[in-house]
């Protein structure tokens, strides 16, 4: 386990490939809650939490469960029951706790669940730091960073398409392609921009 | 002049009259000059015929779209000229004669227009337009000619070699300075463009913040991260080549798509700077500038948020 | 009960009113092929799942819904991936990760929450098969664009091209602004006809 891992797992998933720009999971939340500033910031926290979370939940039964039955074929799915039923608790608690916030949400905190990004990154842990079946050294906390780097790269796609959104707001954007059309290419500009960062290598 | 807004202190730059505007545009195509004539002699009439074309090109889609749009015609305030011109002079020089009419009309469409036009762009258009044709057809946007040849024969560019780890140290810096290497048509006569980045400057179009910032920032950590190891990076060679001086004096400073205060502008420079290097050093393609640019036009916005000033005579709440 | 199915069509299109299924929709619609694959597993999927959750939706409670979803859901993604396994192989392994990812696919979970757990089991079945199909139907739009404009070709067919395929469109960005272009041009025929 060393720091030069952890530097790059933090720069690949911030900035070089991005979980929303370069890998392009994430995109209906990215494309429909990035009309604002501030439902962008709470979604973007939101979605970073349970990415971490799920990131140690799922090596957890990676490592203990699947691997010693063998039952590897069955991630996706195992994965994917974990995150939901998570992303229950999440909403249960925040409902009861803190109201107002859960009304804020609406119906976006559920839909935390078929995030790609977050079943993405599960599935890219596995990939990257189990060999032949096998865990790594300091696998777990890779995972688990590469979690919240995941997390913190799609607050930034996030940040960045809310910024250009709320200041085009000030301007005529031709009828036809207000909201989601605009969306969309301003996605597709930001993607040609990351495009930058192929083929990375430290 | 509203009442209200005699206490609202804006920040530079400040731009009143729409015919200001135009005339700013025009200067700086009128900088531009220089460098494209350097770039016709080094590498021949064919480089003439692209910035033609994409001149030409970007005031008709210009026109076709306000025309669609049922706006004002305004393609002789410069802006499309400007376009056409800096698409043109990111292109290498023998490109077939549909890539600068596609670019073009793709910049002015998808870079600018959808926005809402002029002003409105979060993008800088031509930039949008050349990483178009780069992700479209990689094989056109690489193929360079050596300079002052008439028969064609192709050659890569400085940053080309130093990115296959060949020393491209054997060009002497006067070379590069002049433009006797291989590149885009607009980038290489680095004298060229140097004069018409003093012409600005000396009227006050663009400020020297910026390009300074960033062109610094290249050289200090190019100098840093060199390929041999830290601290031995030839600064000079990384200053000169590629389109680092076109893009830090005729790109990244425009009003539009930059950022409004002195502090947002130089977090911008700094952005650019170090993208171009990371980029350069460590990414796959050889040159990164563009691709910077058009980043740090993406977080403009944001940075416009974060650096705004206090308005004065709203005060802070005291609780 | 036809209402429901033609809502999916156009009124209601999951992709280009709902914007919804959006990662398979830019990572599938590289070619016709895939995309006609992989509408039709998602019908399949939608199908199912909406009918089987309209059925029990009165024994699920309230606050395991989703997870409960997720289960039906995810059997009859296996289903699908098994019969595409056995009798499409090659559309199985084009696919790739894409068929496992239909679990998360937005559509089916959006239609299970916003209709399905409320509605009888014919009108969800309806629902199901007009989304299904518009989902499919838009993903040959796209695909279609992108691989002509990307390959010069449709289905594998050189049509006729006189212009140099640009890569761009067999990537992400092209992807993402063909949809934004179609999105803008259904507008305007939506707002010319207001």
């Amino acid at each position: 386990m060393n720091i030069s891992q952890f530097l790059t797992i933090f720069i690949s998933a911030v900035f070089i490939y991005n979980v929303i720009l370069s890998r392009f999971l994430g995109l209906c939340s990215f494309v429909a809650i990035s009309k604002e500033t501030k439902p962008a910031l709470a979604m973007s926290l939101a979605v970073m939490f349970v990415t971490t979370m799920s990131s140690i939940l799922t090596w957890l039964i990676y490592r203990f469960l699947l691997i010693p039955f063998h039952l590897e074929y069955l991630s996706t799915i195992s994965f994917i029951l974990v995150i939901a039923t998570f992303v229950q608790l999440v909403e249960m608690v925040i409902r009861k706790f803190a109201p107002p916030l859960y009304r804020f949400f609406g119906i976006y905190l559920p839909l935390i669940t078929v995030n790609c990004a977050v079943l993405g990154v599960a599935v890219l842990n596995i990939d990257m730091f189990f060999v032949k079946g096998k865990a790594i050294a300091g696998s777990f906390y890779y995972s688990v960073f590469q979690g919240i780097c995941v997390g913190l790269g799609y607050t930034l796609a996030m940040l960045l398409m809310s910024g250009i959104r709320e200041r085009l707001e000030l301007c005529n954007i031709p009828k036809a392609l207000k909201d989601f059309p605009l969306a969309f290419i301003i996605a597709s500009i930001m993607s040609l921009a990351f495009m930058g960062f192929n083929g990375f290598k430290f | 002049m509203d009442k209200n807004n005699l206490l609202i202190v804006s920040t530079s730059p400040h731009l009143h009259k729409k015919d200001s505007v135009s005339k700013i545009m025009w200067m700086v195509v009128l900088a531009l000059i220089p460098a494209g004539v350097g770039g016709v002699i080094i590498f021949g009439t064919s480089a003439l015929r692209i910035i033609l074309l994409s001149v030409v090109s970007a005031l008709a889609a210009e026109a076709l779209v306000q025309i669609f749009l049922k706006k004002k015609i305004s393609i002789f305030n410069g802006s499309a000229c400007l376009t056409g011109i800096l698409l043109a002079y990111n292109l290498p020089a023998n490109v077939p004669f549909w890539i600068p009419i596609v670019g073009v009309f793709f910049s002015i469409i998808i870079g600018k227009q959808v926005f809402g036009g002029l002003g409105q762009n979060i993008f800088n258009p031509a930039l949008v337009g050349r990483v178009f044709l780069m992700a479209s057809w990689p094989k056109y946007m690489t193929s360079f000619v050596k300079p002052f040849n008439v028969d064609g024969v192709t050659s890569a560019t400085p940053l080309m070699l130093l990115k296959e780890g060949l020393s491209a140290d054997k060009i002497p810096y006067l070379d590069l300075f002049l433009g006797k290497r291989g590149g885009c048509i607009g980038e290489v006569c680095i004298i060229g463009l140097l004069v018409g980045a003093v012409f600005l400057l000396a009227k006050g179009y663009i400020s020297w913040h910026i390009p300074f910032i960033y062109i610094a920032t290249v050289g200090i950590f190019g100098f840093i991260f060199g390929p041999s190891g830290f601290f031995t990076g030839d600064w000079i060679f990384q200053i000169l080549t590629g389109g680092l001086v076109l893009g830090a004096f005729f790109m990244a400073t425009d009003y539009v798509t930059s950022p409004l205060t002195r502090k947002g502008q130089i977090i911008f420079a700094l952005g650019c700077g170090l993208v171009t290097v990371a980029i350069r050093f460590w990414g796959g393609y050889p040159e990164g500038v563009s691709y910077a640019i058009l980043m740090m036009n993406a977080a403009t916005p944001l940075i416009d948020r974060f650096t705004r000033n206090r308005i004065y005579g709203t005060g802070l709440r005291k609780s | 009960m036809i209402k429901e199915f033609l809502k999916g069509l156009v009124k209601e299109n999951p992709t280009f009113v709902l914007v919804l299924g959006l990662c398979p929709t830019l990572a599938v619609s590289v070619s016709v092929s895939n995309g006609i694959g992989m509408g039709v597993a998602a019908t399949f999927v939608l199908l199912g799942s909406n009918t089987i959750i309209s059925l029990i939706k009165n024994i699920i409670p309230d606050k395991i819904r989703i997870p409960c979803y997720i289960v039906v859901i995810a059997t009859f993604v296996t289903i699908a991936e098994m019969m595409m396994k056995a009798y499409a192989p090659l559309l199985d392994r084009a696919l790739g990760i894409y068929v496992p990812l239909i679990v998360v696919n937005c559509i089916v979970l959006g239609r299970a929450e916003a209709f399905a757990c409320k509605n009888s089991v014919g009108k969800s079945f309806f629902d199901a098969l007009g989304m299904g199909i518009g989902f499919t139907l838009a993903l040959v739009l796209i695909s279609s664009l992108r691989e002509y404009l990307g390959t010069g070709k449709i289905l594998g067919f050189t049509l006729a091209k006189g212009f140099e395929p640009a890569f761009i469109f067999g990537m992400p960005s092209g992807a993402l602004l063909v949809i934004g272009l179609l999105l803008g041009f259904f507008n305007l025929l939506k707002n010319r006809e207001s």
